[in-house]
């Protein structure tokens, strides 16, 4: 277990040896990446065998006070900011924590990166910078691996920075095209708006505690050396980085525009980095939020509905099939946020895990249609299934577990989320919730329905199925996405389910509260059977409610203009603003402060210059001027 | 190896004034053969920074390689007294690096060659010179030493600034820079004098730093003395940091001076400023400097906003660089007027950090110039497929510029806020939204300048040369080394700061 810094190091190592050795390598060193991310999932299994084993007894590992689960530490020096041993100075430390929050996050991390990895190989053949994605691809693994492994802030910060350029050079990897550009440029910046504030909550932490060792500000907060005020203002800025990076109302922004980026990096970015960060940032300092009764995770729960309810409006009217899927990220992440805000601490990991393989799986399946089609527009296909049958069949298979079909994954996770809610919170969430769940069910069927079933269109008859390199991960996530809900389970043996591993404070059970399950269900089940007569028998019209409706279809066509308001806000405050400075700089400061005395001496000069003519003439005028006046004031002064 | 320890500092600083007088006698038409020997002398200069850096005992800490060479006696007492601490055995390293590396991409100046590397080699022995001196008349003299090369390498191998909304001509900007220098240089000097007539006052007249520093200490200097005293050093070295609203010598300088010596002058000497108001400022008139130090700071943040704000607003790479470079001093600054051992140590961390990427970008953007013959962040596009490297190299340093984590920048500026935190918290909140702003102006640059559609324009675009391929590698190389192992520098800021009075 003590080997499990070594996870991210494989990958971080596989990325520059790609860079400088690419052009030598066979396939450009692409299998350099995906042995490096093998080992770490190999690794994986170790250090959970390990971690299973371990009890309160074994060296480095402790069942902390704070959040009540056995958690291992391992640290060594990194470097000291002020003289060693001197006060005021602080030492800092690459750490790992190893609990269960991490051993899930690694799992999913690894696993998700090794299949993006293989599924590459078929997608991106031919790319002329194919060495290049595979470096940057196992940079950003590693540093999400280092993400999850951090037990401080400063190196959590660290790799936090790390994942967001990452997913800056995936995301504008194709950059020749003005649009991979923006988005690109889009992401960092809004993402990094965010971060702004998690630093400056960082930073607000070292100075209440003075150390960036999370052990030590959940110790200072639950010992109370942290008072209320700052414990919240400082949850509250950790919350807009985790807002930031998994794109929470009103940073959501980025994330549709990021699928500009080659299909297999969206899967990767949408199910097992970058976009869970926040959502496991929140979980790993919850001691912070859950402090003095949670008042933060009141805000992170309306945010996290506000969210959900948002984007799962969006995913209804999108019309390509990447930001469908887009947009219903950004709903489950709102979802999960909105459990950690109703102390559904299990339930939102439960979650993240079964949403991140069923998401792999939908995204590498979008991949699918498009290699094999050149299209993403749906309003263009229809019955691909009879052309791409497993394509089909997985990419169902997904949206059938996102959407909350029994016995699949996504049915268990979300269900319960829903108690969570249910429990902890006024029962206006619970409603908006159910409400998020049926639409979200509805857009997975409209997704599903109008692109692989009905009929095949003529001009998509030359689709293809994909080669075995891009279907083999698929299946392997199908499976997942099919069965892991069964983790939940209370299993006979050690295992007794996901709530008596990781957990908060208080281990559970697998519950199950029938009639929130059954009303779920229905919902689910419901919005299919409507998606089926709507999309394909053609049996419901939306005619009739599109007219009622009818003003509010643009605006949520347009979504909700977030865009075009930012866009307002930086060409008319932003830039207006900085070319004002630059000007000022010009004007005010260079040439009225600088150039103006400089000027005034210059013209000072001259106009002495004007005395000094060279004629006798002149002079001798001014002696005799001179004399009348002197002798004019001497007269004065002897009358006086 | 004890002899020659005591040696060495006076070598680092004979051996480019040697050089720069031997090459005044070779003949002026010989372009490589002078290029050849500014390369070994810069070599050998780089060879002794890195040996006083690596063979300084920071367990000991304090001031080694001590050497003392007598010039006039009391009652004037001015001695020509060597020795560094871990801060000026850093900067030195610093300027041993950027001098060899100004030096190895100088190799197509053909407009009087001799003469340009005669002024490089004594602007790089002057700031030897003000590193590695313990005398304050010393000090002035390596100052103005450094200083005065700089008005000719404008005025005479610089470039003007023709745009479409205003004209620079390399004869203003070398002016203005100097006559700037020179006022700031004026404050100090009064200064110092003040310093000499004060410490006469209390019986020790003297011009030696170390003395005047126990005077301080022993509290000989009145706190009324010392608070009117301050400020002089503070404006007279902030000048040459660039400090706010003094600056604007500082974009024009660095656009109109050719390749090495922006390279030179963003990457060492604007560190001479921040430098000379720690061991001048905060060691002889410590309790003037810490009633100075919130008007300080507030100036440093304004630097670091104010510069991110204007750099974006700029259409020339060299003048947003330029911004950013006052925008980082603000982190220089801020850093120093925390009086926390960890901001100071920040500062001096960010002062070497900054040198290194900031000369890298000049050394990129002269390559790029050296090749489009334009400026123009709007006219060049695409370049990254015809420059790969090029670009390569100039996302990192822009990335380094961010404070992204793996680069230096990002310890430096960490510890910066780290300090500031816990001093002065409204205006560190605002440096920290000021490091968010990079972001913009240099994701700004690399969008327009090196993504996108190559233009038909630079079809016939060559890479880097190997020469500037291999020194910006080994720029980039110490960037991500002190950003992800940043100890062995901090061990001897850390044991030198911590001897600072007031810190």
């Amino acid at each position: 277990m003590e080997w499990a810094w070594l996870i991210p190091v494989f990958s971080f190592a596989a990325a520059p040896l790609i860079v400088v050795l690419g052009r030598v390598l066979p396939g450009s060193g692409s299998f350099l990446a995906i042995l490096a991310i093998a080992a770490g999932f190999a690794l994986f299994w170790w250090v959970f065998a390990g971690f299973l084993g371990a009890g309160a007894g074994t060296e480095n590992c402790l069942v902390s006070a704070h959040t009540g689960t056995l958690t291992c530490h391992y640290q060594m020096a990194w470097f000291h900011a002020g003289l060693a041993g001197a006060a005021g100075s602080v030492a800092l430390t690459w750490g790992i924590i190893v609990d269960p929050l991490t051993v899930a996050m690694l799992g999913l991390v690894t696993f998700v990166a090794l299949m993006v990895q293989i599924y590459s190989l078929g997608y991106m053949r031919g790319d002329s910078r194919f060495g290049w994605y595979y470096a940057v691809h196992a940079l950003f693994a590693a540093a999400m691996l280092t993400l999850v492994l951090a037990d401080n802030f400063l190196l959590l910060y660290v790799a936090w920075e790390l994942v967001g350029i990452c997913s800056y050079l995936l995301i504008g990897f194709w950059h020749e095209r003005p649009a991979a550009k923006e988005a690109a440029k889009k992401a960092f910046i809004v993402t990094r708006i965010g971060d702004v504030g998690m630093l400056i909550g960082i930073l607000l932490i070292w100075r209440e505690v003075g150390s960036f060792s999370m052990f030590d500000a959940f110790e200072a907060v639950s010992s109370g050396a942290m008072t209320e005020g700052v414990t919240t203002v400082a949850a509250l800025l950790l919350f807009l980085g985790a807002m930031g990076k998994s794109a929470q109302f009103p940073f959501h922004v980025w994330l549709p525009d990021a699928m500009e980026g080659p299909t297999p990096v969206s899967a990767l970015i949408h199910a097992a980095t970058m976009v869970v960060a926040g959502v496991f940032l929140v979980a790993r300092v919850y001691p912070i939020f859950s402090a003095y009764d949670g008042d933060a995770l009141l805000v992170v729960a309306v945010i996290g509905l506000i969210t959900a309810l948002m984007a799962s409006t969006i995913a209804l009217v999108s019309v390509d099939l990447k930001r469908i899927l887009a947009y219903s990220t950004i709903s489950h992440l709102g979802l999960m946020m909105l459990s950690l805000g109703a102390f559904g601490y299990t339930a939102a990991i439960f979650h993240l895990l079964a949403h991140g393989f069923a998401k792999a799986l939908l995204f590498l399946g979008a991949g699918s249609v498009m290699h094999g089609t050149d299209e993403l527009d749906i309003r263009k296909m229809g019955g691909l299934r009879k052309v791409m049958p497993m394509t089909a069949f997985l990419f169902s298979l997904g949206a059938l577990s996102l959407g909350g079909i029994p016995i699949l994954s996504g049915f268990w996770s979300k269900d319960e989320i829903l108690l969570a809610v249910n429990d902890h919170l006024n029962p206006a969430f619970i409603i908006l919730a159910l409400l998020t769940a049926f639409l979200s069910a509805m857009y997975m069927a409209r997704a599903m329905f109008v692109t692989f079933f009905g009929n095949l269109r003529q001009e998509m008859e030359h689709a293809h199925e994909s080669p075995a390199s891009m279907i083999g991960p698929m299946a392997l996530l199908g499976v997942l996405a099919a069965v892991f809900g069964f983790v939940g389970f209370n299993w006979p043996g050690s295992y007794q389910g996901i709530g008596s591993f990781l957990f908060f404070h208080e281990a559970e059970g697998f519950h199950f509260n029938w009639w929130l399950g059954i009303l779920s269900m229905i919902l689910a089940v419901g919005a299919f059977v409507l998606g089926y007569l709507i999309y394909i028998k053609d049996r419901v019209s939306l005619e009739g409610f599109r007219a009622r409706i009818g003003g509010l279809i643009p605006v949520v066509e347009n979504k909700y203009y977030f865009d075009e308001a930012y866009q307002w806000v930086v060409d008319r405050v932003v830039l207006v603003f900085a070319n004002f400075i630059g000007l000022f700089d010009r004007i005010v400061i260079n040439d009225l402060a600088v150039n103006g005395p400089a000027n005034s001496v210059h013209r000072l000069g001259i106009a002495m210059r004007l005395h000094v003519t060279g004629h006798v003439y002149s002079y001798a005028m001014g002696m005799v001027l001179g004399t009348i006046a002197l002798s004019i004031f001497w007269w004065f002064r002897s009358v006086s | 190896m004890e002899n020659f320890d005591q040696i060495a500092l006076a070598l680092i600083i004979f051996i480019p004034l040697a050089g720069a007088i031997a090459a005044m006698f070779m003949p002026a038409d010989r372009q490589k053969d002078v290029w050849y020997f500014a390369i070994v002398v810069a070599g050998l200069c780089f060879a002794l920074s890195l040996y006083i850096f690596l063979r300084y005992d920071y367990g000991a800490g304090g001031f080694q390689f001590q050497d003392s060479y007598k010039w006039l006696p009391a009652p004037v007492d001015i001695n020509l007294s060597l020795a560094v601490d871990g801060i000026s055995a850093l900067l030195i390293l610093l300027n041993g690096i950027i001098l060899l590396g100004g030096v190895l991409i100088s190799q197509n100046i053909v407009y009087r060659p001799r003469d340009f590397f005669v002024l490089l080699l004594a602007l790089g022995a002057g700031v030897f010179g003000t590193f590695a001196v313990r005398d304050l008349f010393f000090l002035f003299f390596f100052y103005e030493l450094a200083v005065l090369p700089m008005y000719l390498l404008i005025g005479v191998w610089g470039s003007s600034t023709d745009f479409r909304t205003f004209f620079r001509a390399k004869e203003y900007a070398a002016t203005k820079l100097f006559l700037f220098l020179v006022a700031g240089s004026v404050l100090v000097w009064i200064g110092i004098l003040a310093v000499y007539m004060g410490a006469a006052e209390s019986g020790f007249p003297t011009f030696s730093m170390e003395t005047l520093g126990r005077l301080a200490e022993a509290g000989q200097l009145s706190e009324e003395f010392q608070t009117w005293v301050f400020p002089l050093f503070m404006v007279g070295f902030g000048v040459l940091a660039g400090m706010w609203p003094f600056h604007t010598w500082s974009p024009d300088g660095h656009v109109s001076a050719p390749t090495a010596v922006s390279m030179l002058h963003a990457g060492v000497l604007m560190k001479l400023g921040a430098y000379g108001i720690i061991r001048v400022g905060m060691v002889i008139v410590p309790e003037g400097a810490e009633n100075w130090m919130p008007v300080l700071i507030t100036l440093g943040t304004v630097n670091v906003l104010y510069g991110a704000v204007s750099a974006m607003s700029q259409t020339d790479l060299k003048y947003i660089i330029g911004y950013s470079s006052v925008s980082h001093m603000g982190y220089v600054l801020m850093g120093i007027a925390t009086l926390d051992r960890i901001g100071v140590g920040g500062a001096v961390l960010q002062m070497f950090s900054h040198g290194i990427m900031t000369a890298l970008m000049f050394l990129l953007v002269g390559a790029i110039y050296d090749r489009t013959h334009t400026r123009d962040i709007s006219v060049l596009k695409g370049l990254f497929s015809r420059m790969g490297v090029t670009g390569f190299f100039f996302a990192i340093a822009g990335l380094a510029s961010m404070g992204l984590p793996g680069l230096s920048g990002f310890i430096a500026e960490f510890m910066v806020f780290t300090g500031a935190f816990r001093t002065y918290l409204p205006l560190a909140v605002l440096a920290v939204i000021g490091a968010a702003l990079t972001a913009v102006y240099i994701l700004r640059l690399l969008a327009l300048t090196f993504l996108g559609e190559s233009d038909a324009r630079w079809e016939h675009l060559t890479d880097a040369s190997p020469v500037e391929k291999a020194v910006g590698g080994a720029f980039v190389l110490i960037m991500i080394f002190v950003g992800v192992w940043p100890e062995p520098l901090l061990r001897l800021i850390n044991v030198s700061v911590d001897a600072l009075p007031g810190v």
